[in-house]
């Protein structure tokens, strides 16, 4: 134990040194955190709030993006912790998106309903026809809920880095890829810089840290939840299995996609007395 | 089916192996001829049609696992039958709950996934869930689905009890297709091969219940550990001139396996006893009060259980006449004695099943018992409508 206590404090130790050396080379105005709820967003501004804590600056300001299909788990998770570390939280959500769909997922929305800038976006990501599904991880749904939120974050609150919470191993990233990524600007895309600290943690050292460090995550990764996106695209690993006590090992972290009803109704069907 | 009930086919060799240390019922009714009028009565100690005819579970009726978890007690259902699946409102109150909605199928033409999966999702939540300090007393419900149609067992249970069975499984799946799907009985051998494989997937099942009793055992929480072994309704082999189980009352769909395992309790009870029961038995077992919603009563200790009767009913889909219909049937035993009610077209049936196991010599017209069975049955019918 005592020894996993100390890898996990020298990985923290690491990211530390990413974070100060953000703090050193950007304004804490310039500054920004991304935060999901999810254990790597939730792990990284947990470091970075140390880091503050430590060095008597205030914690960078934080935004999230409500992708409109979300576990309330995490809501209350997020909104807990908003308050309880006092975080400066701005919530970002793609209202033209949601009222175009009725507000309701899976309705279908007609591009020519969306704002300019929406149906823009659209046209950059080479999309072409006049309609699509309103789905929060569907090519288009999480390009207008996520990323051009995202963006529009930057832009508005005129972010030059923003901290990440992106893990080497999940995303399969190069093994070179780099703590602090710039991205120049582009058509509806503005320049920052990307600053990942926990880059080096694995499933693994996440979990542990957690434990030894007794820091706080969303009560669905008890109940089985491995990776967290939005709800209709998340589905449980392994049943009352916590994530920490899964086979990180040898199996995938990436949940596969919930079965949506028509699927159901299918098997019902194929019971034979329907 | 089982060996312990007097089928010698050697299906069920570890279910039977259980019957020293079980209480076993021999005269258990279902209270529904299918899943959607079955379960109502295993988790819910209650009937169909109580809430009259809404798509899923009714919300106001309480589950077994809502009751156990505002007493405290933790709670995890397995199984893979889309008809006790979130989307029907079954999740309720369940601490862990997997209905196999979110995996892909091995075969989908299965519609569900087989047993071993089954196991394999309970020994992972298990061994995590005996691990945790100051860890509640448990309720677990597992429900394997392999003993349904389409009838596509494995070459390894094949073998085991019916090697002669030569077809390969897309040949059982066209048999399921052609003649079990159409209820065509007109083919004796066909029905008699499509009754073969059933058989195949009861010694299937009882070796998923032999692996999940090991694994039990493995962790060390058998023997402190109660468990119920029963089935949701049987199915048809031109008994009654169909197949599967569609709405029809008579024993081969109504009667089902019941034993108690390791409840300290253990012998034959020959009362005529129903599915309505489990609940309020789960509820005595855990030390509980018994709850206001559950219809039926606790069977433990099976010396104070007083019979009343069993009921049950299903929705007929078809009329005679042909085409679709939506007319309910009843029924109510006492006894030997079995009546049955078919709002299409209102008939009366009444069977001596001391006389008469098959069900086949309707005596509703000649019997003096007809009227007060009657009688017991007809508040239920149509009840929900005021």
């Amino acid at each position: 134990m005592a020894s996993m206590e100390k890898e996990c404090a020298g990985l923290i130790d690491k990211s530390k040194a990413v974070v100060r050396e953000s703090f050193g080379k950007f304004k804490l105005d310039d500054l920004a955190i991304t935060w999901t709820g999810g254990k790597d967003s939730t792990l990284a501004l947990w470091i970075i709030r140390q880091v503050c804590q430590e060095d008597k600056i205030k914690v960078p300001k934080v935004m999230t993006i409500d992708e409109f299909d979300t576990f309330d788990e995490i809501h209350d998770f997020m909104d807990r912790y908003a308050t309880e570390w006092k975080l400066d939280l701005t919530w970002m959500r793609n209202n033209d998106v949601i009222k175009a769909a009725g507000g309701k997922l899976n309705n279908i929305v007609k591009v020519k309903d969306l704002n300019e800038r929406n149906q823009a976006e659209l046209k950059r990501i080479d999309y072409k026809e006049d309609t699509f599904p309103f789905e929060a991880e569907s090519y288009t749904g999480n390009h207008l809920m996520k990323t051009v939120m995202f963006n529009m974050y930057i832009e508005q609150y005129g972010v030059k880095a923003i901290f990440q919470g992106l893990r080497r191993d999940e995303q399969n990233a190069r093994a070179e890829d780099d703590y602090f990524e710039k991205k120049e600007a582009a058509h509806l895309i503005p320049e920052h810089v990307r600053i990942k600290p926990i880059l080096h943690f694995t499933e693994r050292d996440l979990w542990n840290t957690y434990q030894v460090f007794k820091i706080p995550y969303c009560i669905l990764y008890e109940k089985g939840y491995r990776s967290l996106g939005a709800k209709t695209t998340s589905a449980i690993a392994a049943p009352g299995v916590p994530a920490w006590e899964q086979d990180l090992e040898h199996t995938t972290e990436r949940a596969g996609r919930r079965q949506d009803k028509e699927k159901m109704m299918k098997r019902l069907r194929g019971l034979g007395y329907m | 089916m089982f060996g312990l009930y007097g089928n010698n086919r050697g299906l069920t060799p570890f279910v039977d192996s259980l019957k020293d240390r079980s209480m076993v019922f021999t005269r258990s009714q279902s209270a529904g001829p299918y899943t959607q009028a079955s379960f109502p009565a295993i988790l819910c100690s209650g009937y169909y049609l109580d809430y009259g005819k809404p798509e899923g579970l009714a919300p106001q009726r309480p589950i077994i696992s809502e009751v156990l978890q505002k007493a405290g007690i933790y709670t995890a259902g397995f199984h893979s039958n889309p008809y006790c699946s979130s989307v029907l409102g079954w999740d309720r109150g369940w601490d862990v709950f997997y209905d196999s909605l979110d995996d892909d199928l091995e075969d989908e033409r299965l519609s569900y996934v087989r047993g071993h999966t089954i196991n394999a999702k309970v020994v992972q939540w298990l061994s995590s869930y005996v691990k945790k300090k100051d860890r509640a007393p448990f309720f677990l419900w597992i429900h394997y689905m392999d003993v349904h149609e389409p009838y596509m067992p494995e070459r390894s249970y094949i073998d085991m009890v019916d090697p002669g069975i030569k077809i390969s499984q897309d040949e059982m799946y066209t048999l399921f297709e052609d003649t079990l799907l159409k209820r065509d009985v007109s083919d004796p051998a066909r029905v008699a091969l499509l009754k073969r494989l059933y058989d195949v997937h009861v010694r299937e099942v009882d070796s998923y219940v032999q692996s999940l009793f090991k694994s039990l055992a493995d962790l060390d929480i058998l023997d402190s550990s109660t468990v119920i072994i029963t089935s949701d309704h049987g199915d048809e082999f031109n008994e009654h001139g169909g197949l599967s189980h569609d709405d029809k009352l008579y024993s081969e769909l109504i009667d089902v396996p019941l034993l108690i395992y390791g409840a300290g309790s253990n012998g034959v009870c020959s009362k005529l006893v129903s599915s309505l029961d489990i609940p309020p038995t789960i509820l005595h077992l855990f030390g509980l009060e018994p709850a206001a919603s559950f219809q039926g009563r606790s069977l433990l200790p099976v010396g104070a259980y007083v019979e009343k009767g069993a009921f049950g009913e299903a929705i007929d889909n078809k009329s005679v006449k042909g085409g679709d219909i939506n007319k309910d049937v009843y029924f109510c035993r006492e006894g030997d004695l079995k009546l049955i009610y078919r709002a299409d077209p209102d008939r009366w049936e009444l069977y001596d099943l001391k006389d008469d196991p098959g069900e086949l010599h309707d005596i509703a017209q000649s019997s003096k018992e007809t009227g007060r069975l009657q009688s017991r049955l007809k508040p239920r019918i149509k009840r929900w409508i005021k």
